[in-house]
């Protein structure tokens, strides 16, 4: 099976903070969160009908994600370097460099913690004329057909579909693995395709400002009884309760 | 100019309507299955496929399609937006016009920042939330057949248990640190002596079950605005804080006293989150009786 992973590469979302008016992004870069559950689906369908596992990643290139992601598992990678490209940039970009390996199934995250569009897969999609099914929580392929269950909140939706196509998986659908010592090493010899690729946007980021919301962070500790009869009288103040 | 609009979701049907009714569009063109009357036409389908729907709205040739930002909405966005090849630019919370460029503000990291996103028009967009509300119009309405794509849906179950986050005053979060399914009955018991909801973190809310799916808060669940949030044993996941960022106040309830969620809190409780249930629950009760 030609199985093809996205996965995005972000400032850690739980270290991005904000001092006054500035939002402090010079923080270690990850792999985003449900991309690594892409990672690992990938993978596990790699181990259960074989064949191979391409990363795929646009804009940053931090090295130490990339080996991370190929000593989980994935047997290559094609990291396509590129600035400020849009939902419609980075669909291009992908689908631009996957069309040669005719993937039977391509696999992203439902939504990554950055700028967290979910626009990604289905905009890949259209654009190579697959069929699309977006969040994705559990998945069983037999021969050429796939049945998905899509958690959508206020419902769970059973479908059916035929291979190629593409998936979007949240957190739900596996436990991302954690590479050995030994993976990681390894991972060292896999290949890893350097690509450029520049495209004018369709949507410009024109200003990005923190969200302002000055919260009181009052600790109450000691007696539960206690500190109960002063969260009381702290919410009647504010006009809560 | 031409303004398709598509949700799933009446209250984001709502919302967009009212965000293309403020654009002052020539022509304000819906889909959806319940026969809304805040756009000239409507198209009224009866059951959905993303297939059939992105087929639907791109044959329409608008200038600007607008949805919602439920699941299906943005799936069904980012896909006309992949067949028109325009901008997609999601999570919209005000949106206005200038000449045939517009401009989006979202929410970007997790809700921590503001972003303003501009494009030419042909655009996609969804939007997230807005105050504005929609006027009712002289609808013309027509049933319209989706065509069949090529996903079958085989079976829809409803993750429903009624409980109404979106509109409620209070509502009390839950997080793995409350223990056990069990224990969310002290939440349950603390937040109907409160008349308010409960709801949960995506791990308690789509992972292990212990509060039913649709009361799933956070980035990618539902995004409440109460008076009151109580977190217990939330640690403050970014995705998390995203859903509750507009709350009035913020009470966390947690047993470590330096856990993240205290830079988005206004009160952190240091105590076990059963505890903390049955005291204040009693105490609540007894209030009321006095009153």
């Amino acid at each position: 099976m030609n199985i093809v992973v996205g996965f995005k590469i972000v400032p850690d979302d739980t270290m991005v903070k904000v001092s006054g008016d500035k939002l402090l992004l010079d923080v270690p870069l990850k792999i985003s969160t449900y991309d690594k559950n892409a990672i690992e689906e990938g993978i596990r369908l790699k181990e259960q009908f074989g064949g191979k596992v391409t990363g795929i990643t646009v804009g940053n290139n931090d090295r130490k994600s990339i080996r991370e992601a190929l000593a989980m598992g994935i047997d290559e990678a094609i990291v396509i370097n590129s600035k400020n490209l849009d939902v419609y940039g980075t669909s291009l970009a992908i689908s631009e460099n996957i069309k040669s390996i005719n993937p039977d199934i391509i696999i992203f995250g439902e939504q990554t913690v950055d700028s967290g569009t979910s626009g990604v897969p289905g905009y890949v999609a259209e654009l190579l004329s697959l069929p699309y099914i977006s969040n994705v929580k559990s998945l069983k392929i037999e021969g050429k057909k796939i049945t998905a269950d899509r958690g959508m909140v206020s419902y769970l939706e059973t479908v059916e579909g035929e291979l190629p196509l593409i998936i979007s998986v949240g957190g739900e659908i596996n436990t991302p693995r954690i590479p050995s010592v030994k993976q990681i090493m390894e991972s060292s010899k896999k290949p890893v395709k350097e690509v450029n690729f520049e495209i004018e946007p369709k949507s410009k980021v024109s200003e990005v400002k923190p969200l302002q919301v000055n919260r009181k962070k009052v600790v109450i500790e000691g007696n539960i009884n206690e500190a109960v009869d002063k969260l009381i009288e702290k919410l009647k103040e504010d006009g809560v309760l | 100019m031409k303004v398709v609009l598509f949700s799933e979701s009446p209250p984001h049907y709502r919302m967009i309507s009212a965000i293309a009714q403020s654009l002052n569009a020539d022509e304000i063109i819906g889909v959806s299955a319940q026969p809304f009357k805040f756009t000239h036409r409507l198209l009224q389908y009866d059951k959905p496929n993303d297939d059939g729907l992105v087929d639907l709205i791109t044959s329409l040739n608008p200038d600007l399609v607008i949805t919602g930002s439920v699941r299906r909405d943005r799936a069904v966005a980012s896909r006309v937006a992949g067949r028109m090849k325009t901008a997609y630019i999601p999570d919209g919370v005000m949106v206005k016009l200038n000449g045939s460029n517009i401009i989006v503000n979202r929410g970007a990291y997790s809700g921590i920042a503001l972003a303003q996103v501009e494009s030419n028009l042909p655009a996609v967009i969804t939007i997230a939330g807005t105050s504005l509300q929609p006027k009712e119009m002289d609808t013309k309405i027509e049933k319209v057949q989706l065509n069949q794509g090529r996903i079958k849906t085989i079976s829809v179950k409803p993750t429903s248990s009624g409980a109404n986050l979106a509109s409620a005053e209070i509502v009390v979060g839950v997080g793995r640190g409350i223990g056990s399914k069990e224990n969310v009955k002290y939440a349950e018991e603390l937040a109907s002596s409160l008349g308010g909801v409960v709801g949960g973190s995506r791990p308690v809310a789509a992972d292990l079950n212990w509060v039913s799916e649709d009361r799933q808060i956070g980035l990618s669940g539902l995004r409440i605005r109460p008076k009151l949030y109580i977190a217990l044993g939330i640690s403050g996941q970014p995705q998390h804080i995203a859903g509750i960022r507009d709350s009035k106040i913020i009470v966390a309830v947690n047993k470590d006293k330096d856990a993240p969620i205290l830079d988005n809190a206004d009160y952190l409780v240091v105590a076990d989150a059963v505890e903390f249930c049955k005291v204040f629950k009693e105490k609540i009760e007894q209030l009321k009786k006095k009153s």
